[in-house]
């Protein structure tokens, strides 16, 4: 019961703390649109964890299916249809479609294998999306739509102008993908993901098929990936070919490092720190990429763990530790 | 009838031949030990019942059934549940989840993304139970991996249990154990094989716990079939000691 | 028409050259490390960018020589001081370390020398054409598949005859046996990654000589390099080699018909044969599985 209870108080100041950022990001300097970019990544993020933290499974080429889901929304706009969230489901189903075919042929492969093939494939999608002039604009990107206001009957609510507005917006279909995702993780076919990160080998001789939950999984996040990449296309009333290459999957999942691979919400608060980070830094210096690899590096090498895998208790009493010895050293004491 | 029948199975991996023209019968409440000396191929066999890999040649049928065809997690769900040598288990995850994970599994549940109050207790009943019969209430909540030696094998064994066998297989049960913990898995297979009515098939090196344990016994030399029988009639064959003593320890 | 095609399927085999120094480099340090090297795009760039630095003082031989070595230094000394640390981990973290130096390396390349493409000139006698009827085919290309060919042999040479190349190979398919027999795992994996990042720098500095110089030069061979080895079957550098050459003249013959879609076409040979031979044209099954 106690352990229910701080599950839930810990959910509800995060969801409290989500639901007041357009109160509260001003007042450290933040914009409006910062803090849906961070609801974006942090989507896209979380989605990739599924696969990556909750199955382990390697996919560095999910930046593919967050291009498709931002050029399907872009596209249904611009030439299908004038409501938002018919063009955000197209999008959700231009990736997850093209997530669950190619899931299927690459689903036997694992490891440093599993993921040379995704980011290989990730990339046709890169090419055609820079290469299809007529219908992509090519390298200059796509653009001529805009998000349209939302329309509920008696109702409707003009996202296009209020970022405020559009900020809710994503934030429901944020708080919709996200409950899904933790829904799923602890129903039955959740542990089985779970059982095959720990170990795959006692996965297969429970009786689980493991290539087709691999398959569901790698799927979905697709799906939950595309709503990301449609809902960040609305953000920018555009969308560039940059967002399906590579390096747009290594930056999702450093963020998922970042944060922590363990934890539901790790991905997150990596997105948001890489969101930060990024709009601090390129504001201050050209050679943010210099810095991006140096986190990266650092991320890797001395902090593997993220910000809410590391034990910070621990770390404390560590750094607290040093620093008593060194204290001690200079005073002249003996330890 | 019997409930699993091995017929004639060899496997080759390229020129060298780990299982050569092996056959079996083991009989529904049976009580099965394959021994054999270092190389025998006896986990090779054990690999070719649970369809780690495909064999050479021969067949396996499984109830009355033919198998040889049937992926591994297949024959886990007709009823078929193994142990390794080296622990298998869901290290990072507590005693009572790796229990459960395998409970719904054997439920039919492992595609539901989502449990009912009703499914939901009879799960955790089933777990209950079975970690009592394991003697692992009391670590329920430890993960896994932070275990001793021998309690992980009995999570292990607690795993196969939850997916309620038919033929329990058991590779090597006792491996690296010492005294105690040897003692306490064997009170535990014999618990499930007289109270408990379960097919075992178990791999073995202690002779002392096998000539116990067993009902039957198969012992298996350079990957073929040397001797068949009851621990009396295999203690005083000659080509067993020969083949034990040839390979002394 | 046939002058048009054989001018492409030239073209791709050329293409195709540095696919394979790429890949093969690639591929020897993903066998015996299990290592994807992202950051092996901007090694090959530092060996251009290091050769037009000092093919001035040294000229341009001494540059083609001496240029990778300096890279493979480089790559050695990164080795020891980072990438070794990760072997045995899960596979993500050397992915990640290695993607991020590949943005350093970009990075600081284009702070030293620029972001604007610089030219490297060759000897004047390589830069003409063989004959007036195939103006396309300078000596210089000529030249570069040349050395792709002796660099190539002598890599397989070496791998078969010389006892650190032996060893080398046994490490792919069981480094414990062979970390049992007594070798230095640990000096063999570094002297490896230094082989591999030599062959990215001698590319580097052919590449060079054909291209013009940029930051990013190297970043467009990765992807088709992997698609390279991926084709030729994981864990056999004879299939890298053939992979490499194929998705090569593949994309040249493309380039005839359907320009557009040369980029596409080796991920579409990937895919094929994916579905149909999985463990790549020559690879070994189970292999980084």
């Amino acid at each position: 019961m106690s352990a229910n209870k701080t599950r839930y108080l810990k959910l509800g100041v995060i969801w409290l703390l989500l639901l007041a950022i357009p109160l509260w990001l001003p007042l450290f300097g933040g914009y409006q649109a910062l803090g849906t970019r961070v609801l974006v990544l942090g989507l896209a993020a979380m989605s990739l964890n599924l696969l990556l933290g909750f199955t382990g499974v390697l996919s560095f080429g999910h930046a593919a299916y967050f291009g498709l889901g931002a050029y399907g929304t872009g596209l249904a706009l611009k030439l299908l249809t004038h409501s938002t969230p018919l063009a955000l489901i197209c999008g959700v189903l231009l990736g997850g479609v093209a997530g669950a075919l190619l899931g299927a042929l690459i689903v036997r492969r694992r490891g440093v294998y599993f993921a040379m093939v995704t980011i290989a494939f990730g990339q046709v999608f890169y090419f055609i999306a820079f290469r299809w002039n007529t219908l992509t604009g090519g390298d200059d990107g796509l653009r001529g739509f805009e998000r349209q206001p939302l329309d509920f009957g008696p109702w409707s609510a003009d996202i296009l102008h209020s970022p405020t507005l559009f900020f809710y917006f994503v934030l429901a279909l944020f708080a919709l993908a996200v409950g899904a995702m933790g829904f799923l993780l602890r129903s039955p076919f959740g542990r089985t993901l779970l059982a095959i990160r720990e170990n795959e080998r006692r996965a297969r001789f429970l009786g689980i098929p493991v290539e087709m939950h691999i398959w569901l999984s790698f799927t979905l996040s697709c799906f939950f990936m595309s709503l990301a990449g449609g809902l960040n296309a609305l953000l920018n009333n555009f969308a560039d070919p940059t967002m399906l290459n590579y390096t747009q999957s290594g930056e999702i999942v450093i963020m998922i490092v970042l944060g922590g691979m363990r934890s539901f919400w790790g991905p997150l608060v990596g997105a948001a720190v890489f969101v930060l980070l990024q709009d601090y830094l390129s504001s201050l210096t050209t050679n943010w990429m210099s810095f991006l690899g140096a986190i990266f590096v650092v991320m890797v090498l001395f902090f593997p763990r993220g910000v809410l895998g590391m034990n910070w208790p621990e770390a404390f009493r560590t750094l607290r530790g040093v620093l008593r010895r060194r204290g001690r050293q200079e005073s002249g004491e003996l330890p | 009838m019997n409930l699993l029948e091995v017929r004639n199975v060899t496997k080759s991996f390229g020129s060298l031949t780990a299982v050569s023209g092996v056959s079996l019968n083991v009989a529904p409440g049976e009580l099965r030990a394959v021994i054999g000396p270092n190389g025998a191929g006896k986990t090779t066999f054990f690999n070719l019942i649970s369809g780690f890999f495909p064999p050479t040649s021969g067949a396996i049928v499984f109830d009355g059934r033919d198998i040889t065809a049937v992926s591994a997690s297949a024959r886990v769900r007709n009823g078929m549940a193994r142990t390794f040598q080296i622990t298998e288990i869901f290290p990072e995850v507590s005693v009572y989840e790796n229990v459960r994970v395998a409970a719904e599994v054997a439920a039919g549940l492992r595609l539901r993304p989502w449990i009912g109050r009703r499914h939901g207790a009879e799960i955790a009943r089933l777990v209950d139970e079975i970690l009592d019969l394991t003697g692992l209430t009391s670590k329920a909540s430890r993960l896994v991996g932070e275990l001793a030696h021998g309690d992980q094998r009995a999570a292990e064994i607690a795993m196969s249990l939850a997916l309620k066998p038919r033929l329990l297989l058991l590779d090597e049960p006792t491996a690296g154990m010492g005294d105690q913990e040897t003692y306490d898995i064997t009170s535990l297979i014999r618990k499930l094989h007289r109270k408990g009515g379960h097919t075992i098939v178990l791999i073995e090196h202690d002779m002392r716990v096998v000539f116990h344990l067993a009902d039957r016994l198969t012992v298996l030399d350079q990957g073929c079939l040397l001797a068949e029988g009851t621990p009396q009639e295999i203690a005083a064959n000659a080509a067993v000691q020969a083949a034990y003593l040839g390979n002394s320890e | 028409m046939t002058d048009l095609i054989l001018f492409n399927v030239t073209n791709g085999l050329i293409i195709g050259a540095f696919y394979v120094l790429m890949a093969l480099g690639l591929s020897l340090i993903l066998n015996l490390s299990g290592v994807i090297n992202f950051a092996h795009g901007g090694f090959l760039a530092l060996g251009a960018y290091m050769a037009y630095t000092i093919a001035p003082y040294v000229g341009f031989w001494a540059a083609l020589l001496l240029a990778p070595i300096l890279v493979a230094l480089l790559g050695l000394v990164i080795e020891r001081l980072m990438i070794h640390r990760l072997y045995g981990r899960d596979p993500l973290y050397s992915l990640l370390l290695t993607f991020g130096l590949a943005f350093i390396f970009e990075d600081v390349t284009r702070a030293i020398w620029g972001a604007t493409g610089l030219p490297f000139s060759v000897p004047e006698y390589l830069s003409q054409p063989v004959s007036d009827k195939f103006f396309f085919i300078t000596y210089y290309r000529l030249f570069m598949v040349a050395v792709v060919a002796v660099a190539v042999s002598g890599l397989f040479l070496f791998l078969r005859f010389s006892r650190l190349g032996v060893r080398i190979r046994a490490g792919t398919f069981d480094l414990d046996t062979v970390s049992s027999l007594g070798v230095n795992v640990r000096a063999l994996r570094s002297f490896n990654f230094a082989l591999g990042i030599f062959l990215a720098g001698l590319a580097g500095v052919l590449a060079g000589g054909q291209l013009s110089l940029e930051p990013t030069m190297g970043t467009s061979l990765l992807m088709p390099s992997f698609v390279a080895i991926i084709v030729g079957g994981v864990g056999s550098l004879t299939g890298t080699l053939l992979g490499g050459l194929l998705i090569g003249i593949a994309s040249g013959i493309t380039t005839v018909f359907w320009p557009a879609a040369s980029d596409a076409v080796i991920y579409v040979m990937m895919a094929v044969v994916l579905l149909i031979r999985p463990r790549g044209l020559l690879g070994e099954e189970g292999l980084l599985s």
